[in-house]
């Protein structure tokens, strides 16, 4: 992997305040916020993309029209929603326990945010590139089940209660075979740094992503997320002709919104590391080295540099949202299973799949070094 | 497993093991079978987001009910006899007949008339049976009320004639699918004066007749 693109947007900032007279400590320390900043804009706005292409997408599957009146298209639809959830009461119910009631949406939204850290959108466009970056999430995730038992025991409603439990067993069960898939990336590429993860599939562009080499892993990941974002065919937790709402029935208002928000935003989270575990994250289906070559520009010049950072979103950014795109059709074609189904499939499919995924790549590697990252 | 019978030749696997792999190939195809059905089942939905909206803009655009719609009753008072058959045939006997008797005349003398549409389940059985023809079925269905009383349609409501959805000019009207013309399926544009599909009644009693002379 040449390390040609060294856009470092950090290093720049930081020595043009130092040239302007500070100390590189407090240079760093008003850099900092900016990205945090700038991740929080970008998965609220992803958000409100999602949820504007769930209304519309959902409306074209079933021959409707869908928001069309909040701004063109109903863009503004989202926001519109989001407006009213803000001003609406925020009622907790008179028999609930108000501390863990008002806990549990917090517990579920804030590893979810903690988790877009660790997203990387280019070579140097992340938060923070954590050495053990996928486990972190991995790690982040297993937060949520027990916000949703919280808020579904706090709640003093059996279907709030039924739902909490349901959610924390479908998570629970889910998040085995779903790190065994990465464990299986992680094994091909050496390291848990999601930077490292895309590098090692940027060799030689579409033909080197992760899915030809990890076709069932990438499945597993797909399917185990969609159980974790508690998206149809698995949204037990809240299947609203069982339990009303699940572990949400008793939310309203902004409670009810971070809960909204937690699972949009889990969505798009989840789209991105498939992104970025499988389908080569940032890099183009053509490695932009070749491009370059091609067109005669040397990769270190400063406009070649821009594109690449630009495309490198807008590429990363496009690969999610088709999976967005594919988890909103899914919802749309498979039915709810049932509980012990579910239970079932995770368990006794799943599970076993993802072990012997772990051990086959385990033994290619060991077979074929070159292939497999040796 | 144990031994096998001393007849069973020295290559051939104990049954169980047969048993086991049988196992896992039949799995292995559900598990085919059910991920074939699942892209099946999305090349379905795939393909519905290329098709046109079936629904209809409402406020903005309406249906034009069809010809034998059972909306909102209408009743012409001076025709009525105050006969009371609408009452009987009522499954719960809903027409309120606010008549006295003249005694100089000899005449029931109706003072006041009532359906209340909370409760009418629009059967139709009181327009039906009424000898003078005083009731008959508009196509108006737009009853909403914020109070339930206002349903109850006194002898001058039900003597109002509807909108009609055609004649109303912030209503874009819009034909049912059977009342299309032959071959369309998108009631947007279609020129009023074309034809459905098929023959209506009228066409169809006088092709009857015109065959009976031949």
């Amino acid at each position: 992997m040449a390390p040609a693109l060294n856009l470092d947007l950090e290093s720049g900032f930081t020595s043009l305040l130092e040239a302007a007279g500070l100390s590189s400590g407090v240079s760093h320390l008003l850099w900092l916020p900016l990205p945090m900043l700038l991740v929080l804009v970008a998965a609220v706005v992803g958000v409100l993309v999602t949820v504007w292409l769930e209304r519309k997408i959902s409306a074209a599957a079933q021959q409707r029209i869908g928001p069309e009146y909040a701004g063109a298209l109903g863009i503004l639809q989202p926001m519109a929603d989001g407006l009213k959830l803000l001003f609406k009461e925020d009622i907790i119910p008179a028999r609930a326990d108000g501390l863990l009631f008002s806990l549990g949406p917090v517990l579920v939204v804030v590893p979810v945010i903690l988790s877009w850290l660790i997203v990387p959108f280019g070579q140097h466009l992340l938060i923070s590139n954590v050495g053990v970056g996928i486990f972190l999430w991995i790690a982040l995730s297993s937060i949520q089940p027990i916000g949703l038992l919280m808020s579904g025991y706090s709640s003093n409603n059996k279907y709030s209660l039924l739902g909490g439990l349901r959610a924390a067993a479908q998570s629970i069960s889910y998040e085995i075979p779903l790190a065994l898939a990465v464990l299986a990336v992680v094994m091909m590429s050496n390291s848990l740094s999601t930077v490292d993860i895309v590098d090692q599939q940027s060799a030689a562009g579409i033909l080197s992503w992760n899915i030809w080499r990890q076709p069932v892993g990438f499945l597993i990941f797909w399917i185990c997320a969609l159980a974790e974002c508690e998206r149809l065919p698995f949204d037990l937790p809240e299947a609203e002709e069982e339990l009303v709402a699940g572990y949400q029935t008793e939310y309203s208002g902004m409670k009810f919104a971070l809960f909204y928000l937690g699972s949009y935003i889990n969505l798009v989270l989840s789209a991105l590391l498939v992104t970025v575990l499988y389908l080569g994250g940032w890099g183009f289906p053509i490695p932009v080295e070749t491009l370059a070559g091609w067109f005669g520009l040397s990769v270190d010049a400063p406009v070649l540099q821009v594109f690449t950072g630009a495309l490198g979103i807008v590429m990363t950014v496009l690969k999610a949202y088709l999976l967005v795109f594919i988890a909103i059709l899914l919802r749309w074609t498979v039915p709810r299973v049932r509980i012990d189904q579910l239970l079932d499939f995770g368990w006794k499919f799943l599970l076993p799949l993802a072990l012997v995924n772990l051990l086959a790549t385990a033994a290619l590697k060991l077979l074929f070094p070159a292939f497999f990252g040796g | 497993m144990g031994p096998g019978p001393s007849k069973r030749l020295p290559l051939e696997f104990p049954p169980t093991m047969f048993g086991f792999l049988k196992q896992v190939g039949d799995y292995t195809r559900d598990a085919v079978v059910a991920s074939q059905n699942i892209v099946q089942g999305l090349s379905v939905t795939f393909d519905h987001l290329r098709r046109r909206p079936v629904t209809v803009q409402y406020p903005y655009e309406k249906l034009i009910p069809s010809e034998r719609y059972r909306g909102r009753i209408h009743y012409e008072f001076d025709k009525c006899i105050a006969c009371e058959v609408c009452v009987r045939v009522c499954p719960i006997n809903l027409p309120v007949v606010d008549w006295v008797m003249n005694k100089a005349t000899k005449k029931k003398e109706l003072r006041n008339y009532s359906i209340d549409f909370g409760a009418c389940i629009f059967c139709g059985n009181c327009v039906e049976y009424c000898p003078t023809n005083c009731l008959s079925m508009t196509e108006e269905y737009e009853l909403a009320t914020f109070d339930r009383h206002s349903l109850n349609y006194d002898n001058v409501a039900l003597g109002r004639l509807p909108t009609s959805v055609t004649s109303d000019p912030a209503v874009i009207a819009l034909r049912e699918l059977v009342y299309l013309p032959k071959g369309v399926l998108d009631p947007h544009g279609v020129p009023a004066d074309r034809p459905r599909a098929g023959q209506l009644p009228e066409e169809v009693l006088a092709s009857l007749t015109k065959t009976e002379e031949s």
